[in-house]
């Protein structure tokens, strides 16, 4: 089981695209990339998450550690999710209410405007 | 009834995920249905083979799918202690196992129609997770 992780720069913003499943064994390697990207100065960053099929209580988990980090340099990170299925566990868990989360990346990074 | 068996390994979670959901679609389940499925069988399996590696064991994580009139109902079952340790910590902020653990309780109550964790004679725990049919 792969997990695609590809980063980009928009304007001031570091974009992980993710692709595949996020689950025990595939979440240390998103939660490897996020803390490298903060490392190296990256303090907003948007996780898209539209080309991921399958997302657990560890993907969550990652995702709350690098709000942490990021929030620590006074950083922002964002979600860009319109997949129900994905969506679902962010409502069942009440992480909707603690991750910003976009229809796009255009919008997560202000460039719908 | 089907079983499998699973060392306590994270590479083998997904392993089950693909088996039971692939159940799921031939009991004619949905799309919704199988994600749910997918989804809490995929906690429950995480939750144990994370247990044991905590408690330090080797021991094989099972999983029980037993087909009645209405339902489905799936048991995993491990030899760690994980379980324990949820409300330890609750705060989503700290990041630690326990508040990982609290959020798969929360996703397996909300998925399943009933979600029961008992202790296994000689350690350990048993998660029951009950899904309709209809």
């Amino acid at each position: 089981m792969e997990l695609g992780l590809d980063v980009r720069k928009v304007d001031s913003y570091s974009v992980v695209d993710v692709k595949g499943e996020i689950d025990v064994y595939t979440a240390p390697k998103l939660r490897e990339k996020l803390i490298e990207l903060v490392s190296e100065g990256s303090h907003d960053v948007v996780v898209n998450l539209e080309g991921v099929d399958f997302l657990d209580s560890t993907g969550l988990g990652v995702l709350v550690g690098a709000l942490k980090r990021v929030k620590a340099h006074d950083g922002s990170l964002s979600l860009v999710c319109t997949q129900d299925k994905i969506l679902k566990i962010f409502k069942i868990t009440g992480l909707t209410k603690v991750f910003p989360i976009h229809d796009s990346v255009d919008e997560a990074t202000g460039n719908d405007r | 009834m089907i079983e499998l068996e699973i060392p306590p390994r994270t590479a083998y979670v997904g392993v089950v995920r693909l088996a039971l959901a692939s159940l799921g679609r031939g009991l004619d389940l949905d799309d919704e249905a199988v994600d749910d499925l997918k989804i809490a069988v995929s906690e429950a399996c995480t939750n144990a083979v994370l247990s044991n590696e905590e408690a330090g064991g080797d021991h094989p994580v099972s999983i029980k799918w037993t087909q009645e009139a209405e339902r489905i109902v799936v048991e995993v079952a491990d030899r760690g202690t994980i379980y324990d340790r949820r409300g330890d910590d609750d705060s989503l902020s700290s990041g630690g196992i326990s508040a990982r653990v609290t959020m798969s309780v929360a996703m397996l109550s909300s998925l399943v129609d009933d979600f029961e964790i008992s202790p296994r004679h000689g350690g350990g725990s048993s998660a029951r997770l009950v899904f309709p049919l209809s």
